[in-house]
């Protein structure tokens, strides 16, 4: 395929050889506007996983301003340039002032095509989000919720964001230990398929939801999470999205898509949650 | 080697209590004290063991320090047992340990719990602390949550429903309502209970046990002083503990709690007892499906056979196999979360020795188990105890 549109991990997706373009599906008064757990890096990328996924040659991508390098570049594996790589660099990462990322190839000219679905988003509601999240940015934001510090939290984000797992013998591991069982400091990854089959699952009422999410979980009406069977053995428990029909039964497909998740000291935590395909 | 007694138990009534840490300690301390039937002094204890998560912060670290302080145990050898819920049970067993070592004759275990002097929301940080924090936190799970978890999948391998719930909340109301140290003392119908507020699907209100303040202290002893203090002493015939995966996902199956499995068959080993030996068993209810799951796992009921099990009401006083939470459980009972392991001791060396009013005895009560999990299963103490010494 050399070309198409799509909807792509909860995203519309338009792409030729040369650029992919992802937007999200809601609108507000004509503009595209994110989901309630969307952003510029979760946009760009869905991009690069859509493009890495028949076309493995990008190893660099030069990224706009409000996209977070690592971030991205743990989730796609895929490196940010620097002043010293820039140049060598064929790929450049664009964002909109709307909620669009384009991922084009350096020194082309491309039209971009017009998508058409627009989903109008509740005014009150996407407001009501929007603040939240600010607020739970603000540096003077203290969250009581649990505490996952920045170097906890990068430590684990590539298992977080890529689904990086290990092999141990004929068994396949996820999320990784530091230490196998016999004793082992294994460094070999590999990274698993984001796709699982729920195997139970749980709505949260918004006074039972953790308090880290006390601003948002009234605005959506509880958090709904997910015990999946992964398709490559492991099990994990992830978040649902936010901005899709969460009505989950036993034995549902999910895939795994990158959101953000809380935000904390002025951080955003990002990580993968489940969408029902 | 040395054989060991409980001979003295006391504990706070749970609940909203008006004193703080100092103050609960204290009670429960001097409630043991007294409860020993010959001469004891706070002086012949040798050595002490508290449980707590130091909820709230408030005195985080040297805890049991300042307790000990308060309850005449100056100077004694003390500290912290930090296993979340199960921060008693392990402090139990390190009791019975240091004892069964031959460094200790008398040794006090306890634990204690202050959760209602937060505002909501630094509760609700505090009552995540124990879970997974790097995974199932980020999911957006705490502990009624994982159970959730626990209780759709065990639905759904086995067939159970959340009607088997409402019995087991309905039975741990009914043995609470009787016993007036209980958080709750207060009947629940059928009805009621079947139709709580929905907290993390499909567990309500009824399903959860309440935040409790409280305290709970006992005093063991070696076999060769167990009679300076009393002539009935409650003998801990098996101690099991076991851990397993912090984080559900990392476990081989979700409907059971490999901990418990674990550690309640090195505590029948070690008494050469059997479930079917079993007359009363205070089990780690902190969710109604936790206690459906316990059943399975500890052997008084079949794999898969936990929701038949509560449906007939085979753990309800005086009328099943087993008497189940005769207190109440943590449903009821309550669920200070330090104090709990050791609080479900006072309660079965009350019932082995026959003191417990208000028509909520054990009929002909020869031999309890404790059951304390920490968390959604990380950790587990099991205890059998009995009147006879073999």
């Amino acid at each position: 395929m050399k070309s198409g549109t799509d909807v792509w991990k909860g995203y519309l997706l338009a792409w030729d050889e040369t650029y992919t373009l992802i937007q999200s599906p809601f609108t507000s008064d004509g503009s595209r506007v994110f989901g309630a757990d969307s952003d510029h890096t979760t946009l760009a990328i869905a991009a690069l996983q859509h493009r890495l996924s028949y076309d493995a040659s990008v190893d660099c991508v030069s990224l706009a301003e409000g996209v977070n390098g690592p971030i991205f570049t743990m989730a796609t594996g895929v490196a940010m340039a620097d002043e010293q790589t820039y140049d060598s660099c064929k790929w450049d990462l664009l964002i909109g002032d709307d909620a669009t990322v384009v991922l084009v190839q350096r020194d082309t000219s491309i039209e971009l095509p017009v998508l058409e679905t627009r989903l109008e988003v509740d005014l009150e509601f996407h407001a009501a989000v929007t603040r939240a999240w600010e607020k739970e940015l603000l540096d003077g934001h203290v969250s009581q919720g649990a505490y996952v510090s920045s170097a906890q939290y990068n430590e684990g984000g590539v298992a977080r964001m890529a689904l990086s797992g290990q092999q141990f013998g004929e068994l396949l591991v996820w999320p990784p230990r530091q230490l196998s069982q016999d004793g082992n400091r294994e460094d070999g990854r590999i990274s698993l398929k984001p796709l699982g089959t729920v195997a139970s699952w749980t709505k949260l009422s918004a006074a039972g939801a953790p308090s880290e999410f006390s601003l948002r979980a009234p605005l959506l009406g509880g958090l709904t999470t997910v015990f999946l069977d992964l398709k490559d053995g492991p099990k994990g428990v992830f978040l649902m999205v936010d901005d899709e029909e969460n009505e989950v039964t036993i034995g549902e497909s999910v895939e795994l898509v990158v959101r953000r998740i809380y935000a904390q000291e002025g951080m955003i935590r990002y990580g993968l949650r489940g969408r029902i395909i | 080697m040395v054989d060991v007694a409980v001979v003295g138990a006391g504990q706070t009534k749970y609940g909203n209590h008006s004193l703080g840490l100092k103050g609960m300690w204290a009670e429960a301390a001097l409630s043991a004290f007294e409860s020993v039937d010959g001469d004891f002094s706070p002086s012949q204890i040798d050595e002490a063991f508290i449980g707590s998560i130091a909820f709230g912060g408030s005195q985080l670290g040297n805890t049991a320090a300042l307790l000990t302080e308060h309850s005449a145990m100056d100077g004694v050898p003390v500290r912290r047992v930090e296993n979340a819920c199960a921060s008693s049970g392990f402090a139990f067993r390190d009791a019975w340990m240091a004892i069964k070592s031959g460094q200790a004759d008398v040794v006090v275990a306890g634990g204690i719990e202050k959760m209602n002097d937060l505002t909501p929301e630094r509760k609700r940080f505090w009552l995540g602390v124990s879970g997974d924090t790097e995974w199932e936190r980020l999911a957006g799970l705490t502990f009624p949550g994982t159970y959730a978890l626990m209780a759709r999948r065990h639905f759904h391998e086995f067939n159970s429903n959340h009607d088997d719930l409402v019995h087991i909340s309905v039975k741990n109301h009914a043995h609470g309502a009787m016993n007036p140290l209980a958080h709750i003392q207060k009947q629940v119908s059928f009805e009621k209970a079947a139709g709580g507020f929905m907290v993390a699907d499909p567990l309500t209100l009824y399903d959860c046990c309440p935040t409790s303040d409280g305290a709970s202290c006992v005093i063991l002893a070696a076999d060769h002083v167990v009679q300076q203090f009393t002539d009935t002493p409650v003998w801990i015939r098996g101690s099991g503990a076991a851990s397993d995966r912090l984080a559900l996902h990392d476990r081989p199956s979700i409907t059971q709690l490999k901990a418990t499995a674990e550690a309640s068959k090195r505590a029948y080993q070690q008494s050469g007892l059997t479930p079917r030996d079993i007359d009363l068993a205070e089990v780690h209810d902190c969710f109604t499906i936790a206690e459906l799951m316990a059943t399975e796992d500890l052997g008084f009921a079949q794999r898969g056979e936990g929701g038949t099990f509560a449906r007939d009401g085979r753990g309800v006083l005086n009328q099943g196999d087993v008497t189940i939470n005769s207190s109440g459980g943590l449903k009821s009972k309550g669920h200070p979360l330090g104090a709990t392991g050791t609080g479900q001791v006072v309660e079965v060396f009350k019932q082995l020795r026959g003191e417990v009013a208000n028509g909520r005895q054990v009929r002909d009560a020869e031999t309890a188990l404790t059951h304390n999990v920490g968390g959604s299963g990380a950790t587990c103490a099991v205890h059998v105890l009995g009147r006879d010494r073999e």
